[in-house]
């Protein structure tokens, strides 16, 4: 623990010290690579002022919309793709040939019927999360250890109870993890969405409006905040799910941390 | 009917045939349907016969093709850029310890920032055009290649490493021999999901980037001219080389060296 704070502050303050020498050395102007002393009152000023917050309430009502959306069709699909061979069947060669397709492709699109705003934004999100939900809640599925399933039978168990207690907590390690694949992709495709779909709100648009008035301290910041949240998500909120279930159930081991 | 097995042979190839293309025929009905009784005018919800005719016109003309072609070789260029420094870095990190405990948390705080966020700064930095395309893609490929192949390296058997060195391998021999092949999976994986974001990022790079030429640009400019029978056209070629990437490139990689040598199972 000791060597990771070390190790942690070392390596933040050298790349904070690479980065100063980076603005400082005039390879390009202040204005375009700002030095710390600029970049840090800049998010200061942000989280002062109450703006941060409100962009970031903004881009996560997009995500949250867009992710649930995604969950509430991707697991029941996924569940019954793995529950009956029809299902995989049909809905397999349209996920093969979709998923491969980056979501930002569809913003043009999506724009002209969405218009620009949430809508798009929410779509767009939608579009990146679902594939990998579905294909993670298939694989887990079908994943689910055949003898847990004969033994429950064999203890009378049956449909909706077979299926309640030991299919879904089985495959749940699955949903998670495309749950986690699926919030990586999303939050890409918010940040792009934001940007070309453009609002008045919200992390991407702020980068992507910072541009025009060369604000590039306003930039960094936001990149930082995006960084932070990203990692926070990932960290925070995925991990403390499943060390809440399958951690507790016994069935993967939880990293240490 | 006579059971031959030719008639059995075909019977099975129409079967599956069949099951095939059943999924994207209800879809095209659904589309079609749509596209007539729906709320949109066709110009923005086009009927499949537009689409196709689209992208025929494209193909026979050429303008597909070319764009294509520049989009693949700005792919190709960034990933090799996030290829190179990424495998690199990712082995000094497993071979270094000093290097890990530097590299590890400025990795972690920049993996999960989207790569696309960095595009309007690179812009400011690089100008438009193909330089701050490629940078970018390069940037956000070459984080996973990093994380893989550092865990990969990790994750070779000690076992394997004090074999060989009981056996008299030179410090060259074990990297040559047992870190590099051993961490190869792991490196083949990093190397797959780093050209999945490549290609991610590089469509919506080169609509924010402006390049002359390129698939991203081609959708992008198609809106201003509400042509989107274009932009479907597009994206369909753009999930057609997507598909091609994967399927080709990478499952063709893996079983030469990997499956071969007998460390993945397929």
């Amino acid at each position: 623990m000791k060597r990771f704070v070390v190790g942690s502050v070392a390596s933040f303050g050298l790349a904070a010290l690479v980065w100063e020498v980076f603005a400082r050395c005039g390879l390009f102007s202040p204005a375009l690579s700002p030095s710390l002393a600029v970049i840090v009152p800049a998010l200061v000023r942000m989280v002062v002022s109450g703006t941060i917050f409100v962009h970031i309430a903004y881009t996560l009502y997009r995500i949250l919309w867009g992710l649930g959306l995604a969950a509430l069709v991707g697991v029941p699909v996924g569940i019954l793709m793995g529950r009956f061979k029809a299902a995989e069947r049909f809905v397999l060669p349209l996920v093969s040939v979709l998923s491969p397709i980056p979501s930002l492709a569809w913003v043009p699109v999506f724009i002209l019927w969405f218009g620009l705003g949430d809508a798009a934004s929410v779509a767009l999100v939608f579009y990146a999360a679902t594939f990998p939900i579905i294909l993670n809640t298939w694989t887990g599925v079908r994943s689910v250890n055949r003898v847990w399933i004969r033994a429950a039978e064999t203890m009378g168990a049956a449909g909706g109870d077979l299926f309640r207690k030991v299919v879904l907590p089985g495959s749940f390690p699955f949903v998670i993890a495309g749950l986690r694949q699926a919030f990586a992709r999303s939050w890409i495709a918010v940040v792009g969405g934001e940007m070309i779909a453009a609002t008045s709100w919200g992390l991407g648009w702020v980068i992507f409006d910072s541009k025009e008035f060369l604000r590039t301290d306003v930039m960094l910041s936001t990149l930082v905040v995006i960084g932070i949240l990203g990692l926070g998500f990932e960290r925070l909120v995925f991990q403390a799910v499943e060390r809440r279930t399958v951690g507790r159930w016994g069935m993967v081991r939880t990293a240490g941390t | 009917m006579f059971r031959t097995p030719t008639a059995r042979f075909l019977r099975r190839a129409a079967l599956a045939f069949g099951q095939l293309a059943l999924p994207f025929a209800v879809v095209a009905i659904l589309w079609e349907a749509f596209a007539i009784f729906g709320p949109f005018p066709p110009r923005l919800f086009p009927r499949i016969e537009t689409i196709v005719s689209a992208f025929v016109r494209l193909i026979v003309t050429g303008v597909l093709p070319l764009h294509a072609f520049e989009t693949l070789l700005r792919l190709a260029a960034g990933f090799l850029l996030g290829a190179v420094v990424g495998v690199t870095m990712g082995m000094l990190m497993g071979r270094y310890r000093w290097v890990e405990d530097l590299l590890v948390p400025v990795v972690s705080v920049g993996n999960p920032i989207p790569g696309l966020a960095y595009a309007p700064l690179f812009v400011l930095w690089f100008g438009l055009g193909n330089l701050p395309a490629v940078l970018l893609v390069g940037f956000s490929a070459t984080f996973p290649v990093v994380v893989n192949t550092w865990t990969g390296v990790k994750a070779v058997k000690s076992i394997w490493i004090r074999a060989a060195e009981t056996m008299g391998a030179t410090d060259r021999q074990l990297f040559r021999k047992v870190v590099l092949p051993g961490a190869l999976p792991y490196v083949l994986t990093g190397l797959r999901l780093g050209l999945a974001r490549a290609w991610r990022v590089l469509i919506a790079v080169e609509m924010l980037t402006s390049v002359s030429i390129g698939l991203g640009w081609l959708i992008f400019g198609a809106r201003e001219f509400l042509n989107t029978d274009v932009m479907l056209a597009g994206i369909a070629v753009i999930g057609l080389v997507g598909l091609g990437l994967e399927k080709l490139v990478f499952e063709r990689v893996e079983k030469f060296t990997v499956v071969r040598w007998g460390m993945l199972e397929r």
